[in-house]
């Protein structure tokens, strides 16, 4: 048994987190989640009128504003803008509602300098799509992970203290776990027991057969 | 998996979740809001209680949210917001503005068209409702060509709740409720309730939303008008009920029977 500088037991666990809806009353779908100190509030407006510029005739326009903690948004929440909604486009079925627009808003509540404000973003996007009724294919779930840079192990969820140890650093964006089998076959077995991967990030020293074990 | 009737009945699903529909026989299956048929699956869209009708063999998720999705034959309240040449444009509170043509009236010819102004409000039916295409109203019942209580709504209070909530308030949507005088023939105290749309099924005794009754009970005179677009129309004598009434409405979503008597009682002495 391991024990973490924040006391969990486990490399697979993750910080406490929690998720709370319908928490903005003048938008039509919102949601908070939260990993220990890292939290994202996310509100969802649509359908609504679309900007002609925008205006796609044979599904719904997907707008994704991420607010930083402080300041104005760089290229950091450009990238995350672009992750999340590339994300989500495969599971919103934006056909449903043709020239329309759907605009997710993120605000970062609390940061604590760990990398899973992009994972939090991602799981209040979820939760407030299914407070706004928004009709999906499936959920979005996404976890950040970490490989030790001398014992080479998979930390879940890492805190600030185990990502100076990181070789590599790895964020997994998964949909809920009603297909399984896309992955499977083609990697030699080594694909997920989960959902299909829609997301992944990442960063640092790894070689290709090392992120299909991570993966899994 | 659930195996009862019962249970199934009370099934919680999310988006991406299979319905344990009976694929493998030849029966056919009707899907409403909710569902989606992906290839030999049937999957659910949003996440809400899944609901089996066993005669019709029907499935549908009942689910809330906030945003309205017309659907034809709804009625809704609108806000008239320009004018065309062929008709108003009107907010329904839905992606699209939709059309109130000016001869979708009740008796109405060339000559004599509604007139009003930008900002008055309508309660009105979706005669087209397609998500290709920017919806349509009209003011007229289309079986009986008469009003039924379609058009303007004048005076009064609007406010917004969830499209669950205005949906739970049963299906009759318009109604006037007031105490008879003590000289009428009808004996004192007996609430007459004035229904001024007919409507299929013309009770006020929804189980789901009893707070409508426990208002009538209270013998306040008011009129009422549900939007399924989540837009409730309220009037009564004074702007204080008319408010005190707005406010219970909307505080009901999340109460159940006896909390909404509760409530209403309170209300009743405080005033």
């Amino acid at each position: 048994m391991t024990i973490r500088p924040d006391r969990r037991t486990e490399p697979t666990q993750l910080r406490p987190f929690s998720s709370s809806q319908n928490l903005l009353n003048r938008c039509d779908g919102s949601a908070q989640f939260q990993f220990d100190k890292t939290a994202v509030l996310v509100s969802i407006t649509g359908p609504t009128e679309v900007k002609f510029r925008d205006e796609k005739l044979d599904r719904a326009s997907l707008e994704v504003i991420v607010r930083p903690l402080t300041g104005l948004s760089s290229t950091k929440e450009r990238v995350l803008e672009n992750v999340m909604r590339s994300t989500f486009a495969n599971v919103i079925l934006t056909g449903l509602h043709p020239r329309t627009s759907i605009q997710i808003v993120a605000q970062v509540m609390k940061d604590d300098g760990c990398v899973s404000v992009g994972s939090a973003a991602i799981n209040a996007t979820t939760m407030a799509l299914l407070d706004a009724g928004i009709p999906m294919n499936a959920l979005v779930g996404s976890v950040t992970c970490m490989v030790g840079k001398e014992d080479g192990e998979i930390l879940m969820d890492p805190t600030m203290e185990e990502l100076s140890r990181a070789r590599s650093i790895h964020t997994f964006a998964f949909d809920s776990a009603s297909r399984t089998s896309v992955m499977m076959d083609e990697n030699g077995g080594k694909g997920t027991s989960g959902g299909v991967v829609l997301y992944s990030e990442s960063t640092g020293d790894f070689t290709e057969d090392e992120w299909w074990l991570y993966k899994a | 998996m659930p195996s009862t009737a019962a249970q199934i009945m009370q099934n919680v699903v999310l988006p991406g979740d299979p319905i344990p529909s009976h694929t493998g026989d030849d029966t056919t299956i009707k899907l409403g809001p909710g569902l989606t048929q992906d290839q030999d699956v049937i999957t659910s869209m949003k996440a809400g209680v899944l609901n089996h009708l066993e005669g019709s063999n029907r499935w549908w998720v009942e689910s809330n949210q906030q945003r309205y999705i017309p659907a034809t034959g709804e009625s809704v309240i609108g806000i008239v917001c320009g004018r065309l040449t062929e008709g108003f444009k009107v907010d329904i509170g839905a992606a699209q503005q939709a059309l109130l043509p000016y001869l979708a009236f009740e008796g109405v010819t060339k000559k004599s068209r509604p007139n009003f102004l930008v900002g008055a409000l309508v309660y009105a039916r979706l005669s087209l409702a397609n998500k290709d295409m920017e919806p349509e109203l009209e003011c007229v019942n289309p079986a009986t060509g008469k009003a039924d209580g379609f058009g303007e709504l004048k005076g009064g209070f609007v406010f917004k709740c969830s499209l669950g909530l205005s949906r739970r308030f049963g299906p009759l949507l318009r109604y006037r409720v007031w105490v008879t005088s003590t000289n009428g023939c009808i004996p004192p105290n007996i609430l007459v309730l004035i229904f001024v749309r007919p409507f299929r099924n013309t009770s006020l005794m929804d189980e789901n939303t009893p707070i409508l009754r426990f208002l009538a009970e209270q013998q306040i005179p008011f009129e009422i008008t549900i939007g399924r677009n989540g837009r409730v129309w309220i009037t009564s004598g004074s702007a204080k009920t008319t408010i005190m009434l707005a406010n219970t409405l909307q505080n009901s979503e999340y109460l159940n029977e006896r909390e909404c008597r509760e409530m209403v009682r309170k209300l009743m002495t405080m005033q």
